[in-house]
């Protein structure tokens, strides 16, 4: 019986090819959506689950303040506080200190690399976490300073086939010998401590001293039992009170935070960026979205299709068949359409994950698919589609009464009807609403684009300098000058594109307290030129204002600042009247003000244009090299040259300014595209339901299309008739949309302080286009339907 | 064997009752052949398919082999039919995606009969219509007149009492109807079946070895 339901489903999918591929089509794009973000969550969750330790470690997180001033808190400990807890703590079993300290150079004979992934422990390390040596005593690897354990991929980067250990690597510019010991396993994607390399923690030399100030490093603690977190964490208030009772006005704490929570949960970075539970949750309710999406098309395609099979469920009727096995067999039919889309989808993902991990980040593999887990969880989606989205059609069609559909062919029932609807316009309020947030994104990003920021950031060049350039800036900087195509070079310690250092300023004539928040720049003379920089009143800077600011006894420093329109605006200051007024930046900066320059925007448009102090310093570490944009590959060959003859051995590295300014928009440029992305989606999915329930009601209105026909009705009249309804459709999912997409997205651009007005063309151009796009679907069944000979359809009885 | 007792079938249509069937009462013993004629909309279909239990009737009784039918349930009603009942319809009804062979096994399959016997059973008729060459084409391969034999040899397969026939030769050519009457005739004389064939044509009529004549839902005396 069985099989014949299998041959009987398999046979009838082939006779309706193009139906049956519509429809696998739209689920395994529904799917493979689904099963992408299935992958991305059980990343996620699967975050240092590897650690065998895992429910016993816990990172330390430090709160401080002195003399009353707010508390600070933060991934951040002393070297004391692991040994001293473990000598002082019977719950501890054993703790180790790590720390990440910024890029590193290293260098094997020939073999150059900056290295991100640089690391320091204690040699406990490896026995406190689940990370596998291939080479090397655990115990042993990182006792002794200048020592360092290599991933197996690093490994081969630098040595090839030889055998590292023993070897010694040259790190950084100080030159430092470290010999490597040990050989550990690649960290696995999923762990929120990811080296490539791990030094030992006794090569910092400050370190050794134990002290509870000085709070660099990370301090892991593995306890005995792991259910003594609470117990502990009530210990350490009245310990550490003890321990710092004679540092009068200091306040040190911490807290103890289960190192398996740190990436969800944690407000407080690991050695990477965290996740965060909540994006777990809003992917979950998109994939459900999505999931949903697909069903409503699946139920709606099946049910388009249900006609033809009206006979045939008539005849097994009469034949002696009860509805419970008319069901079943539906069910079946149903069950290899989703596992037909399983498998297409699971192509399907396997070809977008590049594309998905350039957008996520992540680095997801095509045999993530193949874990019993995620396959579990496709299965069980698979055969609740298979179930949910299968019964509806599968109740309808064993509903048949075989004297109605064996006798005058299928007649018109309205029963359902409201609900396929209802189906299509939820599915067009997704659409539409995806629609019109791209847009409203869209339009947004491209404000920001083209925006007159008030500085240029076309044929401009980044470089960081290297602190023996730095030494020789400006021999360095005449020389790049001599080129013709560079037209002026400036260092400074940021680009104007993102301005992060934080000062507090006051006029001369107020008192101490009265400091007012702004943001400070030091720069060289030629900033405000190489920039494109606007000075409304006042002159620019001298070499000789640099000189004045750069005394090696900073108490002889004499200061110029141009401050820009916003910060004249917070002294009380109308540009003009600035020139010349006494004022501080901090304390050690007193001087005057010499230039007013036009607001500019410094940080993201996300805030507001606030207070800026550019001020002369030499030091500057960011090089800004203003080129004509003819011969750019020569210019940056000329470059790459100049700097290798003053910093031999640093690898070149230069950046455009516009690379700078767009990692500002990272999230929304993510963001255009997810939506780009979904909405995409939706209204595919949406159409395909569209088309399924447009030809279902074309056939069942094929008999009053023949009669219309002979009385003489047209082309463009039937068609204006049968696609009428389904416009309203849309147009009562465009109502339902519009006020919530506006609501939505009117949250959103409200993040930026420089936004675009929301207004009617764009909720108009995302209405108009899913009319458009439902009329072409919607067309295809009527236009045939209209086209029809009537004599046909009226020939059935 | 078939009872029918002051049998009534009325619609409602717009506030008023129309009649389908009035008063119908009819006895057909084992071994009958009947006919029922009639012009068009007299009821000759409503009252088959009132016989083979697809259709509901309003009033009256109705005994099939002893069984009050119009007593019974759902379930029980087409346990009943689906055991006894053969249908052969006008435009055949055979299910495109299936083979001759596996359109005339499909009633034995919702009887719970065992693969080895359906294989048996379906042969043996394959054999007895002599279609036996044709039982992997598809119906949309054979003529109108292949297409009715296997009509037919469905409705027997499962052995039943009585056979309904709903107009079986109207889409055919004389010679061909003709043949379909001969099969009829043969299986009920030869396997004792009854058979209740609704008609337009005399000639088919003259086949039953009783006729009842159908006029706005009466029968005619």
């Amino acid at each position: 019986m069985i099989r014949n339901y299998f041959k009987i489903a398999w046979r009838s999918l082939w006779k309706n090819k193009t139906a049956s591929i519509v429809n696998i089509i739209g689920l395994s794009v529904g799917l493979a959506c689904c099963l992408i973000m299935v992958l991305y969550m059980q990343h996620e969750l699967s975050y240092d689950k590897f650690q065998q330790n895992g429910d016993r470690l816990v990172r330390v997180i430090m709160e401080y303040s002195f003399n009353g001033s707010p508390v600070t808190k933060g991934n951040f400990t002393s070297s004391k506080v692991a040994p001293s807890f473990k000598r002082n703590f019977p719950e501890v079993e054993d703790g180790v200190r790590m720390s990440a300290d910024g890029d590193r150079l290293v260098k094997y004979g020939k073999k150059l690399f900056t290295e991100k992934k640089f690391l320091y422990a204690d040699p406990a390390f490896f026995r406190i976490f689940s990370f596998r040596l291939v080479k090397g005593n655990p115990a042993e690897v990182l006792k002794s300073p200048n020592t360092v354990v290599l991933t197996r991929s690093t490994a081969k980067k630098y040595f090839g086939n030889d055998d590292p250990i023993g070897k010694i690597l040259v790190v950084s510019s100080n030159k430092t010998n470290f010999t490597v010991t040990g050989i550990a396993e690649d960290c696995p994607s999923n762990s929120q401590i990811k080296f490539d390399f791990l030094a030992s923690f006794s090569s910092f030399g400050p370190a050794q001293e134990e002290t509870y100030f000085n709070a660099n490093y990370t301090t892991y603690l593995l306890l005995k039992d792991k259910n003594s977190i609470t117990s502990l964490q009530a210990k350490i208030g009245p310990f550490m009170k003890k321990e710092m009772v004679s540092s009068e006005g200091t306040y040190v704490n911490y807290e103890l935070e289960p190192y398996t929570r740190i990436h969800l949960y944690s407000p407080y970075d690991a050695f990477e960026p965290n996740s965060n539970i909540t994006y777990i949750y809003i992917i979950a309710g998109i994939a459900l979205l999505v999931l949903i999406i697909a069903c409503f098309t699946y139920i709606n395609l099946s049910v388009a299709r249900s006609i033809d099979r009206a006979k045939e469920v008539g005849i097994r009727k009469v034949s002696g068949a009860f509805r419970l096995q008319i069901f079943t067999q539906f069910i079946i039919e149903s069950f290899i359409i989703t596992t037909a889309s399983l498998l297409l989808s699971f192509t399907l993902v396997a070809a977008f994950l590049p594309a998905f991990n350039q957008l996520s980040g992540k680095s997801l593999q095509p045999s993530d698919l193949t874990q019993p887990g995620v396959v579990g969880v496709a299965l069980l989606i698979d055969l609740f589609i298979a179930f949910v989205a299968g019964s509806y059609p599968a109740v309808i069609l064993s509903k048949f009464q075989p004297v109605k559909v064996l006798k005058g062919g299928f007649r018109n029932t309205s029963s359902g009807l409201w609900l396929r609807q209802s189906l299509i316009i939820f599915q067009f309020v997704i659409s539409i609403f995806l629609v019109i947030a791209t847009i409203i994104i869209s339009a947004q990003m491209h404000y920001i684009q083209n925006k007159k920021l008030g500085y240029e950031r076309e044929h401009l060049i980044l470089m960081n300098l290297d602190f023996s350039i730095i030494d020789k800036a400006d021999v360095f900087k005449a020389e790049l000058r001599n080129n013709r195509e560079i037209l002026s070079v400036s260092s400074a310690n940021s680009s104007p594109v993102d301005i992060v250092g934080s000062y507090v300023m006051k006029r001369a004539d107020m008192k101490s307290g009265q400091e007012i928040n702004t943001w400070g720049n030091f720069i060289d003379e030629e900033y405000v030129k190489t920039n494109g920089l606007q000075l409304i009143a006042g002159s620019d800077f001298t070499k000789q204002d640099v000189l004045d600011a750069s005394h090696d006894d900073y108490t002889r420093n004499v200061f110029h600042f141009v401050i820009n329109e916003s910060a004249a605006k917070a002294l009380g200051w109308t540009p003009e009247q600035a020139i010349g007024k006494q004022m501080f930046l901090g304390d050690r900066r007193p001087g005057e003000v010499k230039a007013v320059v036009k607001d500019f925007h410094f940080a993201s448009l996300h805030t507001p244009i606030e207070p800026l102090v550019l001020f002369p310093g030499s030091w500057g570490s960011t090089l800004i090299v203003k080129v004509s944009g003819n011969n750019l590959a020569q210019t940056i060959r000329f470059l790459q040259n100049k700097s290798k003859q003053f910093a031999p051995g640093i690898p070149f590295e230069y950046r455009f300014m516009d690379e700078d300014f767009n990692k500002l928009y990272d999230t929304e440029t993510r963001t255009t595209r997810v939506f780009t992305i979904f909405s995409s989606i939706a209204i595919f999915l949406a159409c395909l339901g569209l088309f399924g329930l447009s030809a279902y009601s074309a056939r069942q209105r094929i008999k009053e299309i023949g009669i219309r026909k002979t009385l003489g009705a047209s082309v463009s009249n039937i068609t204006f008739l049968l696609s009428d309804s389904f416009l309203k459709l849309v147009l009562i999912a465009f109502i339902l949309a519009a006020p919530v997409s506006w609501f939505v997205m009117n949250k959103w651009i409200q993040d930026f302080a420089y936004r675009i007005h929301i207004s009617w063309w764009m909720f108009a151009l995302a209405g108009l286009s899913a009319l458009l796009i439902a009329l072409i679907t919607v067309s295809f069944q009527s236009v045939k339907a209209a086209t029809a000979n009537p004599v046909k359809s009226l020939r059935t009885e | 064997m078939i009872e029918l007792k002051h049998i009534t079938k009325w619609v409602n249509s717009g506030g008023n009752r129309v009649f389908l069937l009035r008063d119908i009462n009819l006895t057909v013993n084992e071994g009958e052949f009947i006919s029922i004629m009639g012009p068009s909309g007299s009821g000759k279909s409503t009252l088959l398919n009132v016989i083979g239990m697809l259709d509901e009737f309003s009033e009256g009784e109705y005994n099939f082999l002893g069984q009050p039918v119009h007593e019974l349930k759902e379930k029980h009603r087409s346990q009943l039919y689906k055991s006894h009942i053969g249908f052969v319809f006008q435009a055949y009804h055979l299910i495109d995606e299936l083979t001759v062979y596996e359109n005339i096994e499909t009633p034995l399959l919702y009887q719970n009969i065992k693969s080895s016997e359906r294989q048996a059973i379906v042969a043996d008729i394959l054999d007895r219509f002599n279609i036996v060459g044709k039982k992997d084409l598809f119906p949309t391969q054979l003529s109108g007149g292949q297409q009715q034999l296997v009509g037919v040899a469905r409705a027997i397969v499962a052995k039943p009492k009585l056979i309904l026939a709903d107009e079986p030769t109207g889409n055919l050519n004389s010679k061909q109807g003709e043949e379909i009457m001969e099969l009829f005739r043969k299986l009920n004389a030869e396997d004792g079946v009854i058979i209740i064939q609704a008609t337009h044509s005399e000639r088919n009529a003259a086949y039953g070895s009783k006729i009842i004549n159908l006029l706005d839902g009466r029968v005619e005396k």
